[in-house]
């Protein structure tokens, strides 16, 4: 016990002396917990990381930051159908963050400044990994296998890397220039070896490539119509969507109908229709079982609905919820279909059931009519794997019960989207390099995400979403790329929109606000990323820095 | 101990520093700091750390009798780190004229800070106030005002709102809360023709600090009155002391404003109004009101006008997007960018 004279003197700041936190009942503890778009990212991209990074116009190491789960940005910034933005908290405080374009950016100032792939060469020595098929999933697999230190050997039945990126989706959508450069300088890291027109089944056999490498990724995708016909029957000159496609990408051309129907729901039934009207058709129907995508819509179209709009301002007709009853053939050849209003209603089981109503049937004049209704898995070259079935079944991790063998991409029939196709690139490749025993680094949250809820949204402004520019209807000719990307201040504005869910941004709420000093803030970060730290020794455990906490970083607990 | 790293600073052969070491690096001045007796959350004491953050090392204090005299010094600890003095509840005025007064004698130059409570400005030591005004002391003095006499067990004084219930105007059959209404002691402190007085709240801190540093610039004496939560008395969750504030603030019934020479010169705009039971329902001294009964009723659009007469009187309605309005003024950004 300090001695002091009689009389009400004390020194300055003695009270730090007497320490509050014995007072408490709970503490205040830092918890990075997933912000939504983390979460609801097929390829487990950590979008909130990469925009805080962004929004300090620190572009490099967003993209290196980004990249760490996604080698493919300005492809997958472009296609994706973005379940992050859909996931966004900022989506019910006004509008989600625009994190696809961002990323869209950052892929293409890695492509335009040459910003090197952060990741060393292998060793010589390293397992060597075979990559069958160098779409998404196979050229995701094989940049993860790179960064785990092995080396990949990647096969590909064309030409060019990029799958489906490469060979069907239309260039007003997706620039062949941004696949190729963006694929190609990934095909050419060191300790990728990319082989061209190598076919499984033809050129290259599974058995031998099971015998010659320390693991075989299969991504060989599905490219083989799925078989179509109305009751048995089907037009003379059927043409498959995913064929006419990839015949325009590779040709330009196409035959052109007066008036077509095009049947699907998928983003291969919209870009069928948007590249019939770009080759001159006069009138281009989407028939399509699905309702338009909107809030409340039980069976949305699987579509971007973006593109769907960019599809109706170019003048496609989206025929919903509607079914093809008859074909009406001249000889061999379509001249209409007959279409019929349907819907999906629970029947008495109270299972959905699709019901055609009577009384609506109607004719369409048709000079053609095309399926884009799905493909299916090419099997040659690994029937065995397939054992009869449609598509390659995966475990989580991409397993597929064959050792040393996994798959990942449309061939397990279900990665639906590119994004999809590179997570599972990237969980395969986890599998494989701990399957040889090594450190894979690769590491997925499956952790509830940061609530809305749990956010205090008293500390942001409503600030409304940027957009690129997108080309008028008239003037999209061709292949130029509809929608325009941002410019760095507007990537940079944009990102600073993210409200952080879940991760401290230093706003310095909880150094300010505390009663009793009790939070310290460091000039570095402290060890858990923030730049704060608790003093327990005076932290009394009221709870207000995690009541003014605006991301949830903050998050109270009993005391141990 | 925890221990954290922090370049350039002296550091322990790991790279770390104590905490008792980070604690003197901070990037803001401290002249209030842990250790302090004051409840969990407790407004009050936020209020003082936040003025003597922005009020500097160069001041002095004069203290009335209050809560935050009791808990502040313990004796033998003091929280404050600035020249502290404590006499009597009602003379905070005149001992702050009497430190201004021998500074200027002695030469010395440090602005005095006079600290008081409610009950201490409002209504004990507003003779001593009103005459250190009169003078024209050079004396920055702040009433924190948490509605009530907090520190003796949450008695009424004449700055608890109307309908508060207290221990003296306890909410019952005949009465709900208190009668009368709360005194605007602002007016009448700028009725002294008086250089600057101003209104803040703990839940807008950058502006809280603006008003410091303008008050302390002002050669003269200066007039603050912190709208300061107390959850014991006013029944909440420390947790929600700020948020309480805040909706003191958007609601209306707590106008955010500032007076030079009597003028309204200043007032911060209330972008989105919110209803005044969003700020009653969260404090349990008004939960006498949430009853289905013709009186309650009847209070609860009581009050409602008296928040609406306030929107009215100074002009808060905001229109569209101001940076300084009550949702502008608060707003975060990444790495700790504050407008003051």
């Amino acid at each position: 016990m300090k001695q002091y004279p009689r009389g009400g003197i004390a020194e300055p700041g003695a009270s730090l002396d007497y320490h509050t936190g014995s007072w408490r009942l709970q503490r205040p503890v830092h918890v990075h917990q997933a912000a939504p778009c983390h979460h609801a990212c097929p390829a487990g991209e950590d979008a909130q990381a990469y925009l805080a990074l962004v929004e300090q116009g620190r572009m490099q190491a967003a993209w290196e930051s980004l990249v760490t789960a996604n080698p493919l940005p300005a492809i997958t910034g472009r296609v994706c159908p973005h379940p992050c933005e859909s996931a966004c908290n900022r989506g019910q405080y006004d509008e989600a963050v625009s994190i696809h374009g961002i990323e869209r950016f950052l892929g293409d100032e890695a492509i335009r400044q040459g910003w090197a792939y952060p990741v060393a060469p292998p060793p010589a020595d390293a397992p060597v990994v075979a990559v069958v098929g160098a779409g998404p999933a196979g050229l995701s697999c094989a940049w993860h296998l790179l960064r785990a230190g092995l080396r990949v050997d990647v096969f590909e039945a064309e030409s060019e890397p990029g799958g489906i990126c490469a060979t069907a989706i239309p260039g007003y959508r997706l620039p062949p220039d941004t696949v190729a450069l963006e694929c190609g300088r990934l095909m050419a890291l060191d300790g990728i070896e990319f082989r061209p027109g190598q076919r499984l089944g033809r050129d290259i056999q599974l058995h031998e490539l099971r015998q010659q490498y320390a693991a075989v990724f299969l991504g060989v995708g599905a490219q083989q119509a799925r078989p179509w016909s109305i009751d048995g029957v089907t037009p003379g000159d059927l043409h498959d969507g995913l064929a006419l496609l990839q015949e325009w990408k590779r040709v330009g051309q196409i035959p052109v109908p007066e008036r077509v129907a095009v049947v699907g729901g998928g983003n291969t039934a919209v870009d069928l229709c948007r590249v019939f009207k770009r080759a001159g058709a006069k009138r281009v129907m989407l028939v399509t079982h699905s309702g338009m995508p909107g809030p409340g819509v039980p069976d949305p179209m699987r579509a971007l609905p973006r593109e769907l709009a960019q599809a109706q301002e170019e003048g496609v007709e989206v025929l919903t919820h509607r079914g093809v009853r008859r074909l009406v053939l001249r000889g061999e050849k379509a001249v209409g279909i007959e279409t019929v209003h349907m819907k999906k209603l629970p029947d008495a089981e109270g299972r959905l059931r699709r019901v055609a109503f009577e009384g609506t049937e109607s004719l369409l004049h048709v000079d053609m009519i095309v399926p884009a209704t799905g493909q299916d898995v090419d099997g040659r070259g690994f029937e065995e794997l397939l054992k009869g079935s449609a598509a390659l079944a995966i475990a989580a991790d991409g397993a597929i019960g064959t050792p040393g063998v996994y798959a990942g991409g449309d061939v397990t029939g279900n990665a639906g989207t590119v994004t999809a196709a590179v997570g599972q690139g990237r969980r395969a490749a986890a599998a494989i390099v701990r399957s040889l025993q090594r450190e894979a680094g690769i590491d997925w949250t499956d952790a509830a995400p940061v609530a809305f809820a749990a956010l205090n949204t008293e500390y942001y402004e409503p600030m409304r979403r940027h957009h690129g520019a997108v080309l008028p209807p008239a003037e999209r000719e061709g292949e130029l790329e509809v929608e325009q990307g941002f410019d760095p201040a507007a990537a940079q504005a944009e990102a600073g929109r993210c409200l952080s869910c879940g991760n401290c941004m230093a706003c310095d709420n909880c150094y300010t606000l505390c009663p009793d000093t009790a939070v310290l803030k460091t000039r570095d970060l402290a060890e858990d990323g923030s730049h704060y730290v608790f003093d327990y020794e005076y932290c009394k455990g009221c709870g207000l820095c995690a009541n003014e906490c605006p991301t949830g970083y903050i998050q109270m607990v009993v005391e141990p | 101990m925890s221990t954290i790293t922090n370049a350039g600073a002296p550091t322990r052969a790991d790279g770390t520093i104590s905490l008792t070491e980070l604690r003197e690096q901070q990037p803001r001045f401290q002249g209030f700091v842990g250790g302090h007796r004051a409840c969990v959350g407790c407004g009050q004491a936020l209020a003082a750390r936040l003025v003597t953050e922005a009020a500097g090392p160069d001041v002095a204090v004069a203290n009335a009798t209050g809560c935050l005299e009791v808990f502040s010094t313990a004796w033998p600890d003091s929280a404050w780190r600035v020249p502290w003095l404590h006499s009597l509840f009602e003379n905070a005025g005149a001992i702050a004229s009497g430190m201004e007064a021998a500074y200027k004698a002695r030469g010395v130059s440090a602005k005095v800070l006079a600290f008081a409570g409610d009950g201490g400005t409002f209504d004990i030591g507003f003779q001593s106030l009103s005459g250190m005004i009169e003078r024209n002391h050079n004396v920055l003095y702040v009433c924190y005002d948490n509605e009530a006499y907090m520190n003796t067990g949450i008695q009424r004084s004449s700055s608890t709102p109307h309908a508060a219930a207290t221990t003296t105007s306890p909410a019952g059959r005949e009465r709900l809360g208190k009668r009368h209404m709360k005194k605007d002691i602002l007016q009448i402190v700028a009725a002294h023709h008086m250089p600057y007085a101003a209104t803040a709240s703990v839940a807008y801190p950058s502006d809280l600090r603006k008003k410091v540093r303008r008050a302390m610039e002002i050669e003269g004496t200066t007039f603050l009155l912190v709208h300061s939560p107390c959850p014991l008395g006013w029944r909440h969750d420390g947790a929600k002391s700020v948020e309480v504030a805040r909706l003191a603030v958007t609601t209306g019934l707590v106008p955010i404003i500032e007076l030079e020479r009597g003028s309204l010169t200043g007032s911060m705009p209330i972008r989105e109004p919110r209803p005044v039971v969003d700020y009653l329902r969260a404090q349990g001294r008004f939960e006498h009101l949430f009853v289905d009964t013709p009186a309650a009723r009847e209070e609860l659009e009581h009050i409602q006008a008296l928040a609406n007469y306030n929107m009215e009187r100074y002009q808060l309605r905001g229109s569209g997007h101001d940076a300084r309005d009550t949702a502008g003024a608060d707003t975060v950004r990444r790495g700790g960018v504050r407008w003051a």
